[in-house]
């Protein structure tokens, strides 16, 4: 009524201004009208509480968006999760690949972003069997399934929260006996702090169940197994296609360029399955037809990016300096395995003492610290290869000790990294309904080669004169196998 | 035992399983494995836990891996088994050099081979848990040992689970006999 009245009564230039000023006047007075009565309305009814946002979403550069929830957004938040911001996803490998100064903590929220991602898929009644409904009666109860769902995420979240700074290799060099980061982690687990927010979870969640899911029967052997749980490890560690080795697969080879790293991830989960083994009937993780290429290729994957990133010669003698200077630099040459003090240490500590440590000669671990800051690395002498090996496979260790005679034990490094795992071998469901084991599915699988490397390093100023040794003497080396006493 | 003189017995190992008519894939190394280590005491010395078709040993599955890294084994497939573990040339050079303690435990590598070579992994699977469950539950009767491994094992029915009980006990019975 307002707006008509007023236009009625006006004309011409002065009718065009008055226009201008009535849109100007009309919304501040229909905002006054509303802001009185909303005030009024408010009197009479105290201001309803703000509804937070229940549900939370991270932006990251693999898996585009990670989400959770305000329960798990607790453990997030907690001090081991927020610690892993300040440990390298890949220890000093920045120094080889600049892009690599990605940290633990976003590859903790991938991997829970997969593992809820592969529990829908392989726990979908569209995808799920009556055999296997039979034998694992959790996937038939909902309220079973929503609990497991929260303790699998939250397993993937934490499983890394007991990695050293540098998410140290050198673990049994540099902690007590008996101890490695596994078992840093379940102690975390387990600790009043973590406790307090697993019971305040919804649905409460047991420690045990989180250990358990989180480290695997491997490093959780004294705690009793079922079926189902040994189900949802492996869809964390397995060694075929757990959600750890997909992340840091796809996370690792974005962040240092190396494309090798890089497979069909998506293709991968949504043709998981849970499948009767072909030869027992003991349901285990495994995947259709149509995604076994995926599966291929994600192991393919994996020994690339070992030979080129993991494994490469001068990323492996960083991490030996590292672990020199930490053993002379620590008090006792150890780490401590109080929570406390562990989750007081990260990388930024270490860092400043590498630092300080290389500035002032004669501190304790000047020498590898200095060579980590300068880049005044030893320089690879030996490195394992096929034909030695065929010949003698101690042919790197038989080089190694010749040469410390030769050279002396300071000026030498060995490192080993033994072929290990297995995980080629899961269930496929074929097109036709039959299931039989990957081996015989793929032609692929078995020729993907056990990842196994070994090098000698030597100072840079012995380096030539170690190298023309070497040239001299490696087949007598090789070829003098000491009589066997067996 | 020192790891070269393990090797040379997981190789013999094979070998013999396979002379009896096993398939010998990693699965039926595993089993044999922890007969020869639990039953015969063999000090092979892996750490066995109940895991995928019974009892089964991380390191040991990791030790294979490194001998096929080594060329003491290669891996063979064939429609539509899974893949066979196969003792190379080099391995046998490797056991002749081992000779004196593959004489030593010859009594016990030919045992666990006669009694196990011909099983296939479903078998293997039941007798392997069935002996696990009896050195951890000792004290129980064979009834409540088949409940046991029916429980731990849910794809074992309770009447197989009673057999591979009952055949266990027939085999330590055998083994104990043997060592008189």
């Amino acid at each position: 009524m307002f707006w008509s009245g007023t236009i009625r009564t006006i004309s011409g230039r002065a009718r065009g201004e008055r226009i201008a000023t009535s849109f100007l006047i009309l919304p501040l007075f229909v905002y006054c009208i509303c802001y009185i009565s909303s005030a009024k309305a408010m009197s009479e009814n105290p201001a309803p509480k703000k509804v937070s946002k229940h549900y939370h979403e991270l932006r990251d550069p693999v898996h585009i968006f990670v989400h959770f929830d305000s329960d798990e957004r607790k453990v997030v938040n907690s001090r081991p999760l927020q610690r892993l911001r300040h440990i390298h996803q890949l220890a000093l490998s920045y120094l080889i690949y600049p892009g690599a100064t990605h940290r633990r903590f976003e590859h903790c929220l991938g991997v829970m972003e997969l593992a809820g991602r592969v529990f829908d898929v392989v726990t979908s009644q569209d995808n799920v069997t009556d055999r296997i409904r039979e034998s694992l009666p959790e996937i038939k109860k909902p309220n079973e399934l929503q609990y497991w769902r929260r303790v699998l995420r939250m397993a993937a979240l934490c499983h890394d929260v007991g990695h050293l700074p540098f998410s140290h290799a050198a673990e049994r060099e540099l902690l007590p006996i008996n101890w490695d980061h596994e078992r840093l982690t379940r102690e975390i687990i387990y600790s009043p702090e973590m406790q307090e927010i697993w019971e305040r979870l919804t649905p409460p969640l047991r420690a045990d169940d989180i250990v358990k899911v989180a480290l695997g029967p491997a490093k959780a052997k004294s705690l009793k197994f079922s079926v189902w749980e040994t189900i949802l490890s492996e869809i964390i560690i397995g060694d075929a296609f757990g959600v750890d080795r997909i992340d840091y697969l796809l996370r690792d080879s974005h962040h240092t360029g190396v494309a090798y790293g890089k497979f069909d991830h998506h293709r991968l989960i949504d043709t998981l399955r849970i499948l009767p083994s072909p030869d027992t009937d003991e349901p285990a993780l495994g995947v259709e037809e149509g995604g076994l290429q995926s599966a291929e290729a994600l192991l393919w994957a994996r020994y690339l990016i070992y030979v080129q990133v993991y494994l490469h010669p001068v990323r492996r003698i960083y991490d030996i300096h590292l672990r020199d200077f930490l053993k002379a630099w620590l008090d006792k040459g150890r780490f401590l395995t109080n929570i406390e003090a562990h989750l007081r240490m990260t990388d930024n500590e270490v860092t400043s003492g590498l630092l300080a440590a290389a500035r002032r000669k004669g501190s304790a671990g000047h020498d590898p610290a200095s060579r980590i800051v300068k880049r005044d690395h030893f320089r690879k002498l030996y490195e394992r290869n096929p034909l030695d090996v065929q010949e003698n496979s101690e042919a790197a260790s038989a080089i190694f000790k010749a040469a410390e005679e030769e050279f002396g034990s300071a000026n030498l490094r060995f490192d080993q990294y033994p072929a290990k795992g297995g995980g080629h071998d899961f269930p496929v469901l074929l097109s036709d309904n039959r299931i039989v084991r990957s081996g015989a599915a793929s032609a692929v699988l078995l020729k993907v080669p056990p990842i196994a490397a070994e090098f000698i390093f030597v100072t840079p100023d012995k380096r030539d004169k170690a190298v023309a040794w070497l040239e001299a003497n490696r087949n007598s080396i090789i070829k003098r196998k000491g009589k066997k006493n067996g | 035992m020192d790891k070269f003189k393990r090797t040379a017995l997981l190789t013999a190992l094979a070998e013999n399983l396979r002379k009896k008519g096993s398939w010998c894939g990693e699965t039926h190394l595993q089993k044999a494995t922890y007969f020869l280590q639990a039953l015969q005491k063999v000090p092979v010395g892996f750490d066995f836990i109940l895991y995928k078709h019974g009892p089964f040993s991380f390191e040991l599955r990791d030790e294979l891996t490194s001998m096929r890294a080594d060329g003491l084994f290669d891996l063979h497939q064939q429609w539509p088994y899974g893949p066979t573990l196969i003792p190379t040339q080099k391995s046998k050079r490797f056991r002749q050099q081992y000779s004196r303690t593959l004489e030593k435990y010859k009594r016990q590598l030919n045992f666990v081979s006669d009694q196990l070579g011909k099983q296939n992994v479903s078998e293997l699977e039941k007798l392997a848990t069935a002996l696990y469950i009896r050195i951890e539950a000792s004290s129980k009767s064979e009834n409540q040992r088949a409940k046991y491994l029916h429980s731990l094992k849910p794809h074992v029915s309770l009447d197989d689970s009673l057999e591979a009980v009952k055949t266990v006990e027939g085999i330590v019975k055998l083994a104990k006999s043997a060592t008189a």
